[in-house]
């Protein structure tokens, strides 16, 4: 009998793990990250996982898909300038001193406990958002906005002085009846409380207690809610019987469970896509190579996907150092000269086979902004050592180019451990010493080349070139990052994040008109005048905009994302098995 | 005996204190804090937001204000919530990771102890021979293969090949916690369910906690066997297996318990490489991820978690040598 067991106990331990797949209709999705809390209206975390997952618990008024057209989900119609919903307000100079969306809700818009979504729910998500209390990473644009009822159903938002965004975004919905009774607690208990930390430690407790594994969300407005999180280990969330929307076939056709398993090292969630444990894996999840690897062992169980993204690679060239202008890197010509050294068809060709495009712009290539001629800065070596002769370099003995006695030796920093752009540096290092620059790598760890006392102190000469990555939205795009105001410096602190230091009146002149041009084929007009300034000034050398790797088992339908949408569940209430009927509305581009 | 227990919990306080200070200064000195990471990767947050930010966490203070706050707060019983996860650093701690590091590292120390010590002696007592040869050669190998890349092969092995050559017959899950099976399945599917996730880290786990141990108690061994007191035993026609096992095993046991003693604490600490690779929420991982993101109240409890064991068992292992060593006695 002995025996019979131990084969029994051997069967059980090595024989068959559950896989993952339609069987149950469920849904099993691996990502690398944990949020620290999911469904915290006020998103204090402001992680991307934490979105990804509140994208299927959470429901907007208004929100883009995968194209960036906007669609209704509580709202009952897009307010747009056409229907008379935007609204803009001009003063007799011609200048737009406010303007407005105003919002019906859905009759039937619920949240997950059957209680109606109603404007208490805005206005008490509004309250929070700009309590001086409540430690959210920036109240832009909701500072300046208020709420006003205009019937049971109906509210406009007025954003004075105006918001440039105001068409493209509402207000997200807190459930009062459910968090006001926690919220007015935390009120009474911090009114006069002088010491930050203890108002620091009430937020926490408040927002703990409807956030966190030990006390999930109790209640939703999205198409799925939260029924177990287990720390470390997985989330799961159901499908929400009270969310309006139907799929086409009904609800039952769709996926009904929805698993994340959180898998932090990507090496292991690769070894849990190619055994079947996982039907799909987040936005947040694989390096670039580790997809390419995925890639190449599909044997037709699952795809591998690139999307094209939001993430702008690109090296700042530090223009303001004293070093700096003893090398040129303030002249325009050197840093042209400096991106015409190197090949980037050829770097993407050889780490990225291709698939991220070189970039001429900070603009993202899917925004309506994006100047589709911009100057292209193909490999030109001539070009290049024609400029650098043009600015007095001349090759030394060693091949170094050198000028005034000093070498152009620079440095080239970027966040240690990262292997692809550490390749990418081996690459443009090798390319750059053909023409005379010498270049030496010198990385830190992400902590300090991010920390207070690296990027934004380029005036001390911390650095010479710089390499990193930008969010670059291709709808909430204000051309920022370049503008003269943003350049950090003792006088403002160290604030803004114009590293480079670039400093163009003609630029700064047409940045401050494009923010408050609330025409977008005039704002268009402006970003193409910005950008071919900004093209043949260089003040930082684009490199590509990422793609966004993730991998999906064969049949699983309308499980998509797009630089617009940022992740897949976006579309959660459509997400579904061919096999158990789900009919394909969204193919991924 | 008492008073040297009394003597040495009081010079504990001290110590504790002064370690407790290295631990916040150290993670406060790190660069950056946990307000760049919000702010970097957003546009929107103007230099009002970081400041504002900062002073709502206390962060716009002096290191060794934050660090009295923290110390005067623990004296209340309130060790602060964690800034990553919202809730209690001491509830992340004990209910939400420790439990997952003892459930790893109880059984791999355990384990390996019993097949170390035995493995070890045969090696002293069959010195020289084939056998002692293939061990120490194994346990080199096991030593140096670095877990990541041994992990890492082990899940490809176990969790992609074989089920694939043997269409699923043999497989284990590839890394995780477990758990999908419901209670109603009853106690031994639920127990049976974690022992399968458990299986592959604590097997790696316990190849180089066998290989350590078995070539110290070997060395340990083989240190007792060649003194003066084991060949006067031997001469007066003890048997050898009472020579072996009465007289030089325990005194060989005292380094091995010293080893034990002292990594007791380490049992708590986690094993950050394994937990890693088999995406096992234990403490190892949790303490790094705090202390990159800089939780100072997660790194605090952990940390100083980690401190106050040391020293507690530092004693335990000094009083238990009294107990194998008759020579020694504290009075």
């Amino acid at each position: 009998m002995a025996w019979k067991r131990t084969i029994l106990v051997s069967a059980l331990l090595l024989g068959a793990v559950a896989y993952a797949g339609p069987a149950n209709n469920s849904l099993v999705v691996g990502t690398s990250q944990e949020p620290p809390n999911i469904y915290d209206p006020w998103n204090t975390n402001n992680l991307a996982i934490a979105s990804e997952i509140n994208g299927f618990m959470g429901a907007s008024l208004i929100a883009p898909d995968d194209d960036g057209d906007l669609y209704a989900e509580i709202a009952t119609t897009v307010p747009t300038l056409a229907n008379g919903g935007y609204k803009i307000v001009k003063n007799a100079a011609g200048d737009v001193v406010r303007n407005s969306m105003t919002y019906s809700i859905r009759k039937d818009a619920k949240w997950s406990d059957g209680k109606p979504i109603t404007i208490a729910d805005f206005q008490f998500w509004l309250k929070v958002q700009n309590d001086d209390r409540v430690p959210v990473p920036s109240r832009t644009p909701w500072d300046r906005a208020k709420i006003t009822p205009v019937d049971a159903d109906t509210f406009t938002v007025t954003f004075e002085p105006p918001y440039l965004f105001a068409d493209q975004t509402g207000p997200s919905a807190a459930p009062s009846h459910v968090m006001s009774a926690a919220w007015n607690a935390f009120d009474n208990a911090t009114k006069n409380q002088k010491d930050a930390k203890v108002v620091s430690e009430e937020w926490k407790k408040f927002i703990s207690s409807f956030t966190t594994a030990r006390n999930l969300p109790k209640v939703v407005a999205g198409p799925f809610r939260p029924t177990a999180w287990r720390p470390g280990n997985s989330l799961t969330m159901v499908r929400n019987p009270n969310y309006w929307r139907t799929p086409k076939g009904g609800d039952d056709k769709y996926v009904q469970t929805v698993t994340y398993r959180f898998i932090p090292n990507t090496n292991t969630l690769k070894v849990n896509v190619l055994s079947g444990q996982l039907d799909a894996i987040s936005a947040v999840s694989l390096t670039f190579d580790q997809a390419l690897d995925l890639q190449r062992s599909e044997r037709n169980k699952f795809k591998t996907y690139f999307v094209p993204g939001a993430i702008w690679e690109h090296i700042d060239v530090n223009a303001r150092s004293p070093k700096a202008k003893d090398l040129d890197l303030d002249d325009p010509r050197m840093r042209q000269a400096l991106l015409m050294s190197i090949d980037r068809d050829a770097l993407v060709k050889a780490l990225f086979q291709g698939k991220q495009a070189v970039s001429n712009s900070w603009v993202n290539p899917i925004s309506k902004l994006y100047k589709k001629n911009v100057r292209d800065y193909n490999l030109n070596v001539t070009q290049a050592k024609a400029l650098f002769a043009d600015l007095g370099w001349k090759p030394g003995s060693d091949g170094i180019l050198t000028k005034n006695g000093k070498k152009l030796s620079l440095s080239f920093s970027t966040t240690a451990g990262n292997t692809t752009r550490e390749r990418v540096q081996q690459i443009l290092q090798d390319q750059w010493k053909k023409v005379g620059v010498q270049v030496n790598i010198q990385n830190y760890p992400s902590s300090v080349f991010f920390g207070p006392d690296m990027l934004s102190k380029g005036q001390e000469g911390k650095w010479d070139l710089a390499m990193y990555a930008w969010t670059g939205n291709p709808v909430f795009e204000e051309g920022n990052l370049f503008k003269g105001e943003g350049v950090p410096t003792a006088a403002n602190g160290y604030a803004g994040q114009n590293y480079a230091g670039w400093n163009n009146a003609d630029f700064n002149k047409l940045q401050k008109q494009a923010q408050s041009e609330f025409d977008l084929a005039e704002r268009i007009k402006l970003f193409d005048r910005m950008q071919t300034i900004w093209s043949s000034e260089v003040p930082s050398l684009p490199l590509y905009y990422r793609v966004n790797p993730y991998t999906k088992v064969n049949g699983l339908l309308n499980y998509t994302f797009s630089a617009y949408t940022l992740y897949p569940s976006w579309n959660a209430y459509q997400i579904g098995w061919a096999s158990r009927g789900a009919a394909e509305v969204n193919k991924q581009k | 005996m008492f008073n040297y227990i009394l003597r040495r919990i009081v010079q504990m306080i001290p110590l504790l204190l002064v370690i407790s200070f290295i631990i916040y200064g150290l993670t406060a000195l790190q660069p950056g804090d946990p307000v760049d990471r919000l702010a970097f990767g957003d546009p929107n947050i103007t230099p009002e937001d970081v400041a504002r930010l900062r002073a709502a966490y206390g962060l716009d203070q002096p290191i060794y204000e934050r660090y009295l706050h923290w110390l005067g707060q623990v004296l209340h019983g309130n060790f602060g919530y964690s800034q990553d996860f919202n809730i209690p650093a001491v509830e992340f701690v004990f209910q939400q990771r420790m439990p997952n590091t003892l459930l790893l590292t109880v059984p791999a120390l355990i384990l390996s102890t019993l097949i170390a010590v035995p493995l070890g002696i045969y090696s002293a007592v069959r010195q020289y021979s084939a056998m002692d040869y293939g061990m120490t050669f194994l346990s080199f190998i096991a030593f140096s293969t670095p877990v990541f890349w041994i992990g890492a092969m082990a899940l490809y092995l176990f969790a992609v090949y074989l089920p694939g050559v043997t269409n699923g017959a043999v497989a284990l899950p590839p890394g995780g916690l477990g758990g999908d099976v419901p209670p109603e399945a009853g106690w031994f599917a639920v127990a049976l369910d974690k022992v399968k996730y458990l299986v592959l880290p604590l097997c790696i786990l316990m190849l180089r906690e066998v290989a350590a141990t078995t070539r110290f108690m070997r060395a340990s061994m083989l240190e007792v066997l060649n003194q003066d007191f084991i060949r006067t035993a031997r001469a007066k026609g003890l048997p050898g297996r009472r020579v072996l096992y009465k007289h030089a095993l325990r005194n060989a046991m005292v380094p091995i318990l010293t080893i034990m003693g002292l990594s007791i604490p380490g049992l708590f600490g986690g094993a950050v490489i394994t937990e890693t690779v088999f995406s096992w929420p234990g403490m190892g991982k949790a303490i790094l991820d705090a202390l990159v993101s800089k939780d100072f109240n997660v790194v605090m409890v952990a940390l100083m978690l980690l401190s106050v064991l040391t020293v507690v068992f530092q004693l335990i292992t000094d009083l238990t040598y009294a107990l194998v060593d008759p020579r020694i006695r504290y009075s």
